[in-house]
């Protein structure tokens, strides 16, 4: 699904190049639930960044789904991140005059999907998530763990193959924390690809594969093949 | 994706009513001063005769001194240094000729009218002695009736058309066709009554101030004659020439130039056919002493005419060009509140770039903003200026003749729509290459 290769990436000022990634690489197998670990400054931010083609980077290689991604244009990218690629912001990044029903139709307007279809798909997505009683609240009318269940309902509805999820309860006490865990844990089991950047060991847990970075750099990557089994019994 | 652009501009306005309040302002007040000049100059450049102008011609002949030439006007009219009418006997020459498909002769006077007693008191008015193909080339509108016919040209027939408003003042309008009017010592029979008509520019008598409203009577040019109307518009006499004191009859004889000729013809071929018999006749007038200056008898079409007697005067196109420049400038100027609007909302933009909108996308939807506010902007300033041309044209030219014709609405709308576009071009393309990462944490 994802394949990094040797990446490199260096923000420059005029006094100073900070290494942000160096000698990068990762596999992501399709399906797979992989948390990312590591200090702050460790570059999980800017693996993020690129793993969803919002930054470019300096030097290696990136396959995303089997296509090179390296050299391609904004409406290329737009097109992919658009088709292939659900985004779940800690601070949840929903449009603050929009109401659920519109934020979750977002990426469904940029893929010019019909409008009878959009509305199956909102409708579905938002129900998944247990917000069809809010579909017309806007934002601020939502606690943290409804603003988050709503981006999530926005990624469900655009149906993607990876999900990049920063912190994604890292603005959610524990109980709407475990509510989203486990709505992301139903979507990895249903196929789609999840790969989540915390600094939570809770969370972390919860995924088939931990890998910890430092300094730019793929430290550890831990595969216990009991925790699967662990997170089943849970 | 169009409609939900529009919509998401439309909430955009919503958001800030101040601001976008202010940007539309600035857009009213550009389009408003440059629809209100570049309307001006479109009055004066708009073809008077569509599909005729290149046809009618306007006659002159240089029987000026033989070491001074004609003077230019003031405003630095007349190309050719030549005096803007003809004596009457050039003219009664020349409107023998066969060329034209029309022609007719004309001049003005100052005579008396005399309303029924019960109606009005005497008065004096402009009175155009012309002839019958003077309504049909201009196109002069009529209400009732008729024109005169050539017979009663030819014969001096006392007939009469009035306008409207004269109309109105001897007989309470209705059709006054086959009543009397008395002018000076004579009696003429109504045979047309005008429609309302006030052109911007009196195209048929560009010397005797064309910004006037066209005369309330008019008379066969024979008659002027016959009832020895002496002309009271401008008039011209070269130094060479004899005087010839009061006598009327001496005037008609004289070098005294107060008629005018304009004549209608076919085809190009034909105004080579028309300049060749001017030059032939002034040829033979210098033979039998007159026309002491070389030949110079240009015929001019009646759009050259406007360009040589200066009535489209330079300072009209430059202020409507400036008038454009101040829109550009105004919209320049709204680059600041229209970027510091569009950069507030980089967050947003930011999220629905990493939902797959392109950059394209963004620009689109900014620009699509700037455009409803251009156009918003465009329809207040076009019914501000709609105002004031009217309020111009009454200082011009005493009437209400000046308004915003369906070109002009037009114009008004690309240069809202320019105006727009150049107000939020650089906004946009700044706000569609933020880069989402800089603003998402994820």
């Amino acid at each position: 699904m994802l394949q990094m290769n040797d990446i490199r990436k260096v923000y420059r000022t005029d006094l100073v190049e900070t290494h942000a990634l160096e000698g990068f690489s990762l596999n992501v197998e399709s399906g797979e639930f992989v948390a990312v670990m590591g200090p702050s400054g460790s570059g999980k931010t800017t693996f993020l960044n690129i793993a969803g083609l919002l930054d470019v980077f300096d030097g290696g290689s990136y396959r995303l789904g089997g296509k090179d991604v390296s050299r391609l244009g904004d409406r290329a990218m737009s097109q992919i991140r658009n088709r292939s690629i659900g985004f779940i912001f800690q601070s949840f990044n929903l449009i603050p005059d929009l109401d659920v029903f519109d934020n979750v139709d977002v990426p469904l307007r940029y893929r010019g999907i019909g409008g009878a279809e959009r509305r199956e798909r909102i409708e579905d997505a938002v129900g998944k998530v247990g917000l069809s009683s809010r579909m017309h609240h806007l934002p601020s009318q939502l606690s943290g763990g409804q603003q988050q269940r709503a981006a999530i309902a926005r990624v469900l509805a655009a149906q993607p193959e990876l999900i990049l999820a920063d912190e994604p309860t890292g603005n959610l006490d524990s109980i709407m924390a475990r509510e989203i865990m486990d709505l992301l844990e139903e979507i990895n089991r249903a196929g789609t690809t999840v790969v989540m950047v915390t600094h939570s060991p809770e969370c972390a847990a919860r995924a088939a594969r931990e890998i910890h970075l430092l300094d730019g750099r793929v430290v550890d990557i831990e595969r216990p093949p009991a925790l699967i089994g662990s997170r089943q019994a849970r | 994706m169009l409609a939900y652009n529009l919509r998401i501009a439309a909430r955009s306005l919503r958001r800030n009513p101040v601001l976008t309040a202010v940007i539309i302002g600035g857009i009213a007040l550009g389009i408003c001063i440059s629809t209100t000049f570049t309307t001006i100059r479109h009055m004066f450049t708009r073809d008077p005769l569509p599909g005729k102008s290149a046809r009618i011609v306007y006659v002159r002949l240089d029987n000026w001194d033989k070491d001074q030439a004609y003077p230019k006007s003031a405003g630095g009219g007349n190309a050719y240094d030549v005096p803007p009418q003809i004596t009457y006997k050039d003219a009664s020459a020349l409107v023998r000729s066969t060329i034209p498909v029309h022609q007719f002769l004309s001049y003005i006077s100052g005579l008396v009218v005399f309303p029924d007693r019960s109606v009005s008191r005497p008065y004096t008015d402009r009175i155009r002695f012309t002839q019958s193909d003077f309504f049909l080339m201009f196109d002069v509108p009529f209400r009732y009736g008729h024109p005169w016919d050539r017979r009663a040209d030819a014969a001096g027939e006392q007939v009469a058309v009035i306008d409207d408003a004269t109309n109105q003042k001897l007989f309470g309008g209705g059709n006054s066709v086959g009543k009397t009017v008395r002018i000076k010592d004579r009696s003429f029979t109504v045979v047309g009554v005008l429609a309302p008509w006030r052109p911007f520019i009196r195209v048929y008598d560009l010397i005797n101030n064309w910004s006037a409203a066209p005369e309330g009577i008019y008379l066969p040019f024979a008659v002027g004659t016959r009832m020895e109307a002496r002309p009271s518009g401008e008039t011209d006499v070269p130094r060479w020439a004899p005087p010839f004191g009061q006598d009327f009859a001496a005037a008609l004889r004289s070098e005294l130039d107060y008629v005018q000729l304009w004549a209608e013809l076919r085809s190009p071929a034909d105004r080579a056919a028309y300049q060749r018999f001017i030059d032939d006749y002034v040829r033979q007038q210098k033979a039998l002493g007159r026309f002491p200056r070389p030949v110079n008898d240009p015929v001019l079409s009646l759009r050259e005419l406007l360009t040589d007697m200066n009535v489209m005067r330079p300072s009209v196109t430059a202020m409507a060009v400036i008038s454009i420049l101040f829109l550009v400038i105004c919209s320049l100027n709204l680059t600041g509140l229209v970027l510091g609007k569009f950069l507030a909302r980089v967050p947003e933009v930011s999220v629905r770039r990493a939902l797959g909108a392109s950059r394209a996308d963004v620009f689109l939807q900014h620009i699509l903003e700037c455009e409803l506010v251009g156009i918003a902007g465009g329809a207040i300033g076009m019914i501000l200026s709609s105002g004031i041309v009217r309020f111009i044209g009454k200082l011009i030219t005493d009437t209400t003749v000046i308004s915003l014709d369906l070109e002009m609405i037009a114009s008004a709308v690309f240069l809202s729509l320019v105006a727009g576009f150049v107000a939020g071009l650089y906004p946009a393309w700044r706000i569609c290459n933020t880069q989402p990462a800089v603003q998402l944490k994820i």
